[in-house]
């Protein structure tokens, strides 16, 4: 047997692991009686369906011609997920400032189109209306700047 | 229905959709809609999870009424890119393209614009209209549902929703399994007890909608679109003349009215909405010319039919929305999101609880769809200049204004990291071909459905057949029965013919 449709494969393979982390988790989960359903029900239900429908796509993936895998465009996927990272790290620790900076440039790094005048620009203006709107206007407890640098570094 | 009802009921709402405040928020959606609309990449549902949080500060009546706005708001910005510039802001204009772009090619641009907006505008009046009047009894059936119908109907509706999505079935089923598990994370009402929050604190009270939202349509959707930079053609046709001719008029008239008809009904369904709507009415009225081999070549039916029924579509899927509080699509699924951020359950209790919320909602769509016709056609050169933000600044924005806004909700830096992993599984499922959309309903009603089984099986004494007895919950399931059989019966027998061929 041959697979004839990898991207069916493979979301098969995802639901039935996800299935099967669910039904493993949820094993202790008491089930209570017919009258009180208890915690365990909906999720040992709903862990079979996953099951069921990644087996389902699994014998589909086999049978029916259909799209293979695409690659993965890895550099926005990490570059902006670094990014996002970054700012929860960041912002109360250091500071909005910091955290925009360090986030939008990890950003930028994302994509090879990055012109990084136009950039350095747009990251500036960025910068002051996120603190005017939010912390000026909004009046989010956001801290701007660094409280105590040595003590922001320790990282505690 | 009595007809002194119908207008009590929507005078109440025209005073509160007309005060100052709501007027602005109104105005707000509006804008903001049709800026989302017109840049491709940036849809009305991540726009609407990015101000989520940003509708906390508000009353809810402003929120849900700039939220409203978005949505058809966004429709409008759509199809004047779809025409100009042959690039769809929404996919709901898709079709829009095939016939506006060849009349800007023209030199009609201006004609096409203008029955584009008229047709949504009449669409918009008149499914308002429609809300108006369908939602007291609607909501009136409603009341009398028993929990065993409540949870026939969403699973109906869930299965509805699989049926009605683009791609494969299969994979909204599963997608929908999925959001249901993920909406069943956290502490269990009924028991006390903690489900799949691995001891972390923050996951005791379940995930959140936003971060869940924001990561999935947000997140995923820059990582997506910086992967695959869309070519720009900024070729941009010259509008001149906006006024349509007498014979323009004649000839979108029909349309109008049927892709009102068609978008009005399809919006209703779960899992339709104005994608769908929009594709349909294209093809009745390709099907129903003396000459479809024109169209594709600048027929103004071809865009009168389709934006007509986009909006009216786009305004009736607030229906079951409102009046039994199901979500029938991602879009209603964030005006659920923004009714729970400030304490309102959705459901037929809303409407009698807080009718001013209730019927200034409708009546604010009435009187954006009107701001839209009167500010967008005037505005259209500057929209269209939008487009000239490269993605790549966009891109840095809408990250920021995803972390910030998360943020914001709880002044908690955990939950921007959840966005950070919902974009990576965001687009993973992209990746697979896996619609979001499902997702996000099954972990909206997963919760719900959980709650009708347990009082449903409390109130029979735990007897399973109470699904089954009730008539109402018996038409519902029977209908879901019959609509699965329906869409996976072709699915294997096309598998089987494949099989066989080899």
């Amino acid at each position: 047997m041959r697979i004839k449709s990898g991207q069916d494969f493979a979301a098969g393979l995802l639901f039935i692991a996800v299935g099967v982390a669910a039904f493993w988790i949820g094993a202790d989960y008491p089930m209570g009686t017919p009258q009180r359903p208890g915690t365990g029900v909906l999720p040992r239900i709903l862990a079979w369906c996953l099951i069921g429908t990644g087996a389902l796509l699994w014998l589909k993936a086999l049978l029916v011609e259909g799209p293979n895998l695409t690659r993965w465009a890895w550099r926005p996927v990490i570059m902006i997920s670094l990014a996002t990272v970054a700012f929860a790290l960041l912002v109360d620790r250091l500071g909005l400032v910091v955290a925009m900076l360090v986030s939008m440039t990890l950003a930028a790094l994302g994509t090879p189109q990055t012109r990084w005048l136009e950039y350095a620009v747009f990251t500036l203006v960025m910068v002051a209306i996120g603190v005017g709107m939010f912390v000026y206007g909004l009046r989010m407890p956001i801290p701007i700047w660094p409280k105590d640098l040595p003590g922001a570094l320790s990282w505690n | 229905m009595e007809l002194g009802g119908l207008f009590a009921n929507l005078s109440l709402g025209l005073s509160v959709a007309m005060t100052v405040q709501n007027l602005f928020w109104c105005l707000m959606g509006a804008v903001i809609g049709t800026a989302v609309g017109v840049l491709p990449g940036v849809g009305p549902t991540a726009t609407m999870a990015l101000l989520l949080p940003a509708t906390y500060f508000l009353p809810p009546e402003g929120a849900l009424i700039m939220l409203a706005g978005i949505y058809y708001g966004s429709q409008y910005g759509g199809s004047t890119t779809a025409i100009l510039v042959n690039l769809p802001g929404e996919a709901s204009s898709v079709v829009t393209t095939l016939d506006g772009h060849q009349m800007a090619l023209q030199g009609r641009a201006g004609p096409a614009l203008a029955i584009a907006a008229i047709g949504s505008f009449f669409a918009g009046t008149v499914a308002t209209l429609a809300i108006a009047m369908a939602a007291p009894p609607l909501t009136k059936l409603a009341q009398q549902f028993a929990p065993a119908d409540y949870f026939s109907l969403m699973a109906l509706g869930l299965v509805f929703a699989v049926v009605l999505a683009r791609g494969s079935a299969l994979k909204a089923f599963g997608m929908i399994f999925l959001g249901m598990l993920l909406g069943l994370v956290g502490t269990d009402v009924n028991t006390g007890n903690t489900r799949f929050t691995f001891d972390i604190s923050d996951l005791f009270d379940g995930l959140g909608f936003v971060p869940l939202v924001m990561g999935i349509f947000g997140i995923a959707e820059i990582m997506h679109n910086l992967a695959d930079p869309q070519r720009r053609d900024l070729a941009t046709a010259k509008i001149s003349g906006l006024f349509p001719t007498m014979a323009d008029i004649k000839r979108s008239i029909a349309p109008i009215l049927r892709g009102t008809a068609l978008g009005g009904l399809l919006g209703i369904l779960p899992g339709g909405g104005a994608v769908l709507a929009s594709f349909s009415a294209y093809t009745v009225e390709k099907k129903l010319s003396a000459t479809p081999e024109k169209f594709g070549t600048g027929m103004i039916e071809g865009v009168a039919a389709p934006e007509s029924a986009n909006n009216a579509a786009a305004q009736t899927s607030f229906i079951p929305m409102l009046t039994l509080g199901i979500p029938s699509n991602a879009v209603m699924a964030m005006m659920i999101g923004g009714m729970m951020i400030h304490g309102i359950i959705p459901g037929p209790q809303v409407m009698e609880q807080r009718p001013g919320l209730f019927w200034g909602m409708i009546v604010s769509m009435w009187l954006g769809n009107l701001m839209l016709v009167v500010l967008n056609l005037p505005l259209i050169g500057i929209w269209v200049r939008m487009l000239l933000v490269p993605y790549r600044l966009l891109a840095i924005a809408i990250l920021f204004f995803c972390c910030i806004g998360v943020y914001s909700l709880n002044n908690s830096a955990n939950e921007v990291l959840i966005i950070a992993l919902f974009g990576v599984i965001g687009y993973l499922l992209m990746k697979l071909d896996c619609e979001p959309a499902p997702l996000l309903l099954g972990f909206l009603l997963g919760p719900m459905m959980e709650v009708y089984m347990r009082r449903a099986m409390l109130l029979s004494r735990g007897d399973p057949w109470v699904f089954l007895q009730r008539p109402l919950s018996l038409t519902f399931l029977a209908i879901a029965v019959l609509l699965m059989v329906f869409i996976l019966l072709p699915n294997i027998r096309r598998a089987r013919e494949t099989a066989f061929q080899e």
